[in-house]
């Protein structure tokens, strides 16, 4: 059915689809209404699954950890300050191979104290080994809430749903919301094998020596490597039940025979294609590429994706000081091994909720037209606005 | 090849393939008994913690039992001892050190109106007998405990009544008769114990004698004669000493006509106070004690402090008692036989030949004060009478803690000498009965407990919950007679709720804090009691030697030693 919903609004009934059994969060700043209308939903009795309203984010994720161990649904949301109080129990979910799900409404992380919209919180758990993926619509954040809960399960990985801060979260769209047996028919109930039973009594978390360490953590990644294809799996499944995808691992956009690209993740790719529609007639028509799995990382998909480009502009909605942008960098890696690798231009843009105008995307294709063009920049800095020593 | 499961979750008791005791380099923890600090200086050696330990679990009669096992009148020196148990508990540190000797004298008083029976069997028929010379606190105490430990006890007293120094020496305000009298004749209503009144040694039987007759001999007479005291060399005709006024003022009532005037007492111990209290009591016009020490007090060096009972010399001022400190009587003005006045002159510190300071009379400060009786109260000593060669000076002077001063023949309480206390006499009872009964046995001298003391360092009170002491009832100034109890008796419910503020320091207190914290399950807990005597076994081939449980130990029960191997 479709209605006009808030992002966060819409999430918390994308989440109740799944019926889950264990919600757990903190209430309080940097938290979305997600969680709110989770609870409300708890509260009138619409929604029968424990909520456990925690005293810290690393309290909210050590519940969700506990409860999918023992073998319940579990959800849970945060951003930025949030996410890095949860980061050291991000690493035991994931290294514990707990399947849950946690949606990142992506916001800046301070100091100095910003509570706007980038991505530099879900970059700073990049190494986590959760999955990660971006959307670029609350239709989309809803359709890939519902597809985690079962790419969790059938990884044996723990999720994590990216959708800007504010930007998806805060703002009214017309969802179209999947039905109850809709979401039935595509996600079976939760499942996890390993979950912990008293009729057969197993220890989790157990100390592994340096004898082990290094298989652990090759199996991880190895399990990651598999999820590329269950992501895409998945996304057909749910396009088969509820007729709408959300775009795999990555999906190529404007004009395929483009020369020149922008690759992005999140609500951003939406400002370029609208970009592109007002400015091609100015500065010509680029290949959008929307990247949707971020962690892992589809190099293969990518490589194909970039094939005739000559540029690529990688918009970074976070920044690794004394690096540049991680996507743009990562980007690069994957592509070197390419014999006619496009050249990338890796622009941080909209850091702190600083607003990204349409016209964004002219003044980034012009920018790339000079030689000179510098192959980092937080491209929307005012420097006039530093003092000259700190420029 | 063993094969990893995802998320490396491992079958139960798998991790116990990890020793993680293989990482202990330094420290490994211990369970170590100490001694609590009421148990450390308690001169009738009470393990005041072991009692109160009954006493939280609500076990009365256990409590007195444990008690009685040290000290036979706990109703007695509840009233009477001036508790160094109290002065030395940690909790004092806290919110205040626990009101043991409270405890201790309604313990002792329940026993008495509950009829609970002392832990002891009658002695066997043959059973060994052992002399006593002296019914005081202790040849009490000795008698006791030679019926505990198997024996029989014959005590010989001189005078018409048991009791020594708690019936001649204390007023009946401290320690009220039948108190004492109930106490004391359930010791003496033992299956084992004789008494023989208005016996005296040396008029009714010798000394050898005595060695003859029994198996030992145990020799308490007290100090009963008073010391020489004169004014350079001027003593008045008509002396009252202050021991002999006192026991004459207990048996008949009385004092003599001058005591209605102003009345100088010299000296400085218990009987100096209790004389000047029944004085003032009597109506003298005033009592003035001159002593050479000093009152407490942050100026008052602590071996310079009066040597009496704190909570007396506290009811002593109350009542009015003016004390002149650092002075002696440095003159007697007489007129005719009467003493009409004297001398008071301060002391001052001076250096001897020897090095070490004395007082001296401070020269200048002299000042003549009108009085009619003059008191001497400086202490009492044995009369040598009856045991010539085995005494020499004032007191028996042992070499051993036993008080075995010749062969089966054994001193104990005030007749040492600086004992001071009834607990100690009682303390000197239980440990000399305890060498007679070794010696009999062919076996070695009683080896002493030597374990350390648990100082308030070594507690972790963060883990005690604030509790303020029982407050104890007082009989105002105003109401004192020569007959009630100044100090009040506390209830049954207060007892148990202060036995509950005990940090049972040194002591397992089963709180299960090892148990709970230790991050390696190295602490095992036990159905049955461990060797020990607690509930907990350290498993060493897990313990990483981390000192949590050291630290976390409330009572110090644990402590952390250097790995030896």
């Amino acid at each position: 059915m479709r209605e006009a919903l808030e992002g966060s609004q819409a999430i918390a009934r994308a989440v109740a689809l799944t019926k889950p059994e264990v919600i757990a969060a903190y209430p309080i700043t940097p938290q979305t209404h997600i969680v709110e209308n989770l609870s409300k939903l708890v509260a009138d009795g619409k929604l029968k699954a424990e909520y456990v309203s925690v005293e810290s984010e690393f309290s909210a994720a050590s519940v969700v950890l506990g409860a999918a161990a023992a073998g319940a649904r579990a959800y849970t949301a945060s951003a930025s300050q949030g996410i890095l109080l949860m980061s050291e129990v991000m690493y035991n979910i994931s290294g514990l191979r707990v399947p849950l799900v946690m949606t990142i409404a992506n916001r800046a992380v301070g100091g100095p104290i910003n509570i706007w919209n980038d991505q530099s919180d879900t970059m700073a758990v990049r190494d986590a080994g959760w999955i990660q993926l971006h959307c670029i619509s609350n239709q989309e954040a809803v359709d890939t809430t519902i597809q985690a809960f079962r790419l969790a399960q059938e990884t044996g990985l723990p999720v994590a749903v990216n959708m800007d801060g504010f930007v998806l979260t805060h703002t009214m769209e017309v969802i179209d919301m999947p039905s109850q047996e809709e979401v039935d028919a595509f996600l079976p109930p939760f499942e996890f094998a390993d979950a912990l039973d008293p009729e057969r009594p197993r220890s989790m978390g157990t100390l592994v020596d340096p004898n082990f360490f290094p298989e652990v953590r090759h199996s991880h990644h190895a399990a990651m490597g598999k999820a590329l294809a269950r992501i895409e799996e998945i996304d057909k499944a749910y396009k088969k039940v509820v007729g709408r995808a959300s775009g795999g691992l990555l999906t190529v956009e404007g004009d395929k025979k483009a020369k020149v690209g922008i690759l992005a993740m999140g609500s951003v790719v939406g400002t370029m294609m609208a970009g592109l529609e007002d400015f091609k007639d100015e500065v010509g028509a680029a290949r959008i590429i929307k990247l949707r799995s971020f962690r892992p990382f589809p190099a293969k998909a990518l490589r194909a994706a970039v094939k005739g480009l000559d540029k690529l502009v990688v918009i970074d909605r976070a920044i690794s000081p004394g690096l540049g942008g991680v996507l743009g960098t990562e980007v690069s890696a994957v592509l070197s091994t390419l014999k006619n690798a496009p050249k990338v231009y890796n622009y941080a843009l909209g850091l702190g909720g600083r607003d990204i105008p349409e016209t964004m995307y002219r003044d980034l294709l012009t920018t790339i037209e000079d030689k000179k063009a510098p192959r980092f920049a937080v491209f929307d800095a005012d420097l006039d606005k530093l003092a000259p020593e700190d420029r | 090849m063993t094969e990893l499961t995802r998320g490396t979750w491992a079958d139960a008791g798998s991790s116990l393939d990890f020793k993680t005791g293989s990482w202990r380099s330094t420290q490994r923890p211990v369970h170590v008994h100490s001694k609590a600090p009421c148990h450390a200086t308690c001169p009738a050696g009470e393990d005041q913690q072991a009692w109160f330990a009954h006493l939280q679990l609500g076990h009365v009669e256990e409590a007195w039992r444990s008690l009685v096992a040290a000290n036979p009148m706990p109703g007695v020196t509840g009233r009477v001892c001036p508790h160094p148990c109290e002065t030395a508990c940690n909790r004092t540190e806290v919110d205040g050190a626990l009101a043991i000797h409270n405890v201790e004298r309604w313990l002792g008083d329940e026993a008495v109106a509950k009829g609970w029976d002392y832990p002891v069997a009658p002695p066997a028929d043959d059973a060994p007998t052992v002399a006593i010379v002296g019914a005081g606190p202790a040849g009490l105490s000795a008698a006791y405990h030679c019926v505990r430990l198997g024996m029989k006890a014959e005590i010989f007293e001189t005078l018409p009544e048991a009791g020594g120094l708690l019936r001649m020496g204390i007023p009946p305000t401290r320690l009220p008769r039948n108190v004492l009298d109930a106490e004391l004749n359930r010791v003496l209503d033992l299956p084992g114990i004789t008494l023989n009144l208005r016996q005296r040694l040396g008029r009714d039987m010798t000394l050898e004698d005595l060695r003859e007759r029994f198996a030992a001999v145990m020799l308490s007479p007290g100090c009963e004669m008073s010391k020489p005291w004169s004014v350079h060399g001027a003593v008045p005709p008509d002396l009252h000493e202050g021991l002999h006024l006192l026991q004459e003022f207990y048996d008949h009532g009385v004092l003599p006509d001058a005591a209605k005037g102003d009345v100088i007492v010299h000296g400085g111990g218990n009987t100096a106070m209790d004389i000047c209290r029944i004085m003032m009591r009597a109506g003298a016009k005033s009592v003035t004690l001159i002593t050479a020490s000093g009152l407490p007090g942050p100026d008052t060096a602590p071996d310079d402090v009066i040597n009496v009972v704190p909570r007396e010399l506290e009811e002593a001022l109350e009542e009015g008692l003016t004390i002149i400190e650092h002075a002696t009587v440095g003159r007697l003005i007489m007129k005719g036989s009467k003493i009409k006045g004297v001398e008071i002159v301060s002391l001052k510190k001076e250096k001897g030949p020897d090095g070490r300071k004395r007082r001296v009379e401070f020269t200048g400060t002299e000042r003549v004060v009108s009085v009619d009786m003059v008191v001497p109260c400086v202490g009492e000593q044995v009369d040598p009478e009856a045991f010539e060669g085995y005494i020499d000076g004032a007191y028996f002077s042992p070499d051993n803690p036993y008080g075995r001063i010749a062969d089966r023949v054994y001193a104990l309480g005030d007749a040492r000498g600086h004992r001071g206390t009834v607990a100690a006499a009682i303390g000197d009872g239980r440990i000399a009965a305890e060498a007679v009964a070794a010696e009999l046995a062919g076996a070695d001298d009683p080896v002493a407990d030597d374990r350390p003391e648990m100082s308030y360092d070594g507690l972790n009170t963060a883990y005690y919950a604030g509790s303020s002491r029982v407050s104890v009832a007082k009989l105002p100034v105003s109401e004192r007679t020569f007959e009630a109890e100044i100090e009040g008796g506390i209830s049954r419910a207060e007892a148990l709720a202060e036995a509950q503020r005990c940090l049972s320091c040194g002591n397992c207190l089963a709180c299960d804090n090892c148990w709970t914290m230790c991050p390696d399950n190295a602490v095992i807990k036990t159905a049955e009691l461990a060797s020990d005597g607690s509930h907990y076994v350290f498993d060493y081939d897990y313990c990483k030697g981390c000192g949590l449980c050291v630290q976390e130990c409330p009572t110090g029960y644990i402590q952390s030693v250097p790995e030896t191997s």
